[in-house]
């Protein structure tokens, strides 16, 4: 009987022990693979945000060396779970502070990015991973902030911010991050942070220097304030022309995750009036104090004009996007395709292919024959590059029979430059330079690359 | 009255000055906001197409491209800030 009870209780024992590793392995599994999220194509509206009263034992654990901060406490911690923050972008600025402001237990995070994860993301947008690509960034991201820390509520939003739906959703948040990547955006971002009554924590980066300001804050100015006209559209240059050191938005993301935190927690930013510049090759950050709002300001002054969203594509003549667009500046004559130069180069005739791309570009891959000029050397006339160019002008004019014009076909990225440089060597033809013929090669190298030859580096 | 100041040039400025500082050793003081950034453009023709969208500060206080008219004093800091929009 004894014997019998005893064999019982060591069964029991070893099934107890047999359901709790089932249940810790399930609890496992369920954390890696926690509940799929919902990506939202359109802004819908949000239940009020859920607060405690009070921090769980898991809350005090989790973020006890923040607690431990008088800047912070256990009123900060408690306020900050309070806080919904809106995301627009989830690149390069939007990771960095997504991931601290989803670490320090921000309530609720909407990340709102229209674009989907590509290999040339991945080097800054540190969020994404590999096999993410593909994937819509709005989803990758939150998927990742969801693993780091599951109390916060994530809503990924898969769609383009417009006049139509910014200020429904800019709404529903508390404090708006601009981690955007092109200028009509950053002007919609602002009118509907100022038509709304919410702060915006504005960040930008490119190439080694950043730009951080907080703006709709206290009295202080706002996007417009400053740049009360856009730039025109050819001088803005963006990451994917200008290029950008990943760690430089990584820098001004986490500062931005700085200012929301410190407005969300009820410490208050310090960059309300203030531009912080960061300038990654000295190592330097510099700020500079700037005018409170100004009365005359077209969205936030005394008689505003702007009293609802407006175009902002056609106010800033450009696309809400950094993808580069198709410049038409020639006629049909004056262009032909990879597919026309590729017989060209095949029938071996005598011609002159100019690359007129940046060095830096031409030393990631370039067409074995041609010759690198940038444009920025044909438009500011540089002696040495004029003197060259002639020369292989003479050249194949010895090459030629008669007094024909040589023929010089352009190339650069995208088929833009290319296009800008042929209007310059037009000028120049037959005055700086001996009579040219000049094509632009349409589409460039990645059209080369694309349409011609599969194993030319894209980029 | 002349000053010997110090400009700072910044994103987009970089590139169409080809400088990121350059001394300046007889600037005009006192001079409008406007006059200095004449005397910018004078030297270097190409920032004209940040006009209008270019932050100018000095001793790292914005002033606004107009009439106002500020002191310099020698190593008194100038700098020449454009928008970024990149993310
Ligand atoms: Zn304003």
């Amino acid at each position: 009987m004894a014997q019998e009870v005893c064999c019982l209780k060591a069964q029991l024992k070893e099934k107890e022990k047999e359901i709790a590793a089932l249940k810790k392995k399930l609890a496992q599994l369920e954390k890696s693979h926690p509940t799929v999220l919902e990506l939202h194509d359109k802004v819908t509206p949000l239940t009020p945000l859920t607060s405690n009263p009070a921090l769980s034992n898991e809350d005090i654990m989790r973020y006890s060396r923040q607690l431990l901060l008088p800047d912070l406490g256990v009123r900060g911690q408690l306020n900050l779970s309070k806080t919904s923050v809106l995301i627009v972008g989830c690149g390069g600025l939007g990771c960095p502070l997504a991931q601290y402001l989803a670490a320090a237990g921000i309530g609720r995070l909407g990340l709102l990015d229209y674009d989907e994860v590509e290999l040339s993301n991945l080097h800054r947008q540190v969020l994404h991973g590999e096999e993410n690509q593909g994937q819509a960034k709005a989803l990758s991201a939150a998927n990742a902030v969801k693993r780091l820390n599951s109390t916060v509520e994530c809503i990924p939003y898969h769609l383009q911010l417009s006049s139509d739906n910014a200020v429904q959703l800019i709404q529903q948040y508390d404090i708006v991050a601009d981690c955007s990547d092109n200028v009509p955006t950053r002007y919609l971002v602002n009118d509907a942070c100022v038509l709304s009554g919410k702060p915006l924590v504005s960040a930008s980066a490119l190439r080694m220097e950043g730009q951080l300001t907080v703006y709709n804050y206290r009295g202080g100015p706002c996007y417009r304030c400053l740049y009360p006209l856009p730039p025109p559209p050819e001088t803005v240059t963006n990451c994917s022309d200008g290029g950008v050191l990943g760690v430089v938005p990584g820098i001004m993301g986490c500062f931005q995750a700085l200012e929301v935190l410190k407005i969300a927690s009820g410490h208050g930013s310090s960059c309300g009036q203030q531009l912080v510049m960061f300038d990654a090759q000295d190592a330097r950050f510099r700020s500079i104090k700037l005018r409170p709002k100004q009365p005359g300001c077209a969205v936030c002054g005394e008689n505003p004009s702007v009293t609802q969203l407006v175009d902002y594509e056609a106010f800033c003549g450009s696309a809400a996007t950094d993808k580069c667009l198709k410049l038409n500046l020639l006629s049909k004559d004056q262009r032909i395709t990879v597919q026309d130069y590729k017989s060209i180069m095949d029938d071996a005739g005598p011609h002159l292919l100019l690359d007129v791309r940046p060095l830096v570009e031409v030393d990631i891959c370039h067409l074995p024959s041609s010759l690198n000029i940038p444009l920025s050397s044909l438009q500011e006339r540089k002696s040495e590059h004029l003197q060259l160019l002639q020369e292989r002008i003479s050249e194949l004019k010895q090459q030629m029979a008669g007094d024909c014009r040589p023929p010089v076909y352009v190339i650069c990225k995208q088929g833009n430059d290319s296009q800008k440089a042929v209007q310059v060597l037009d000028k120049m033809s037959g005055s700086e330079v001996d009579n040219i013929a000049v094509k632009d090669i349409s589409g460039g190298l990645m059209a080369w690359a694309k349409r011609i030859d599969p194993t030319f580096p894209q980029y | 009255m002349t000053a010997q100041v110090l400009v700072l040039y910044f994103a987009q400025s970089v590139e169409l000055t080809g400088l990121k500082e350059e001394e300046l050793p007889d600037v005009p003081t006192p001079i409008s906001s406007r006059d200095l950034w004449t005397l910018l453009l004078r030297r270097h023709p190409r920032l004209a197409a940040l006009q209008h969208h270019v932050i100018l500060a000095v001793r790292q206080q914005y002033v606004a491209v107009g009439d106002q008219v500020v002191t310099l004093a020698d190593g008194d800091e100038v700098a020449v800030v454009p928008p970024l929009s990149g993310g």
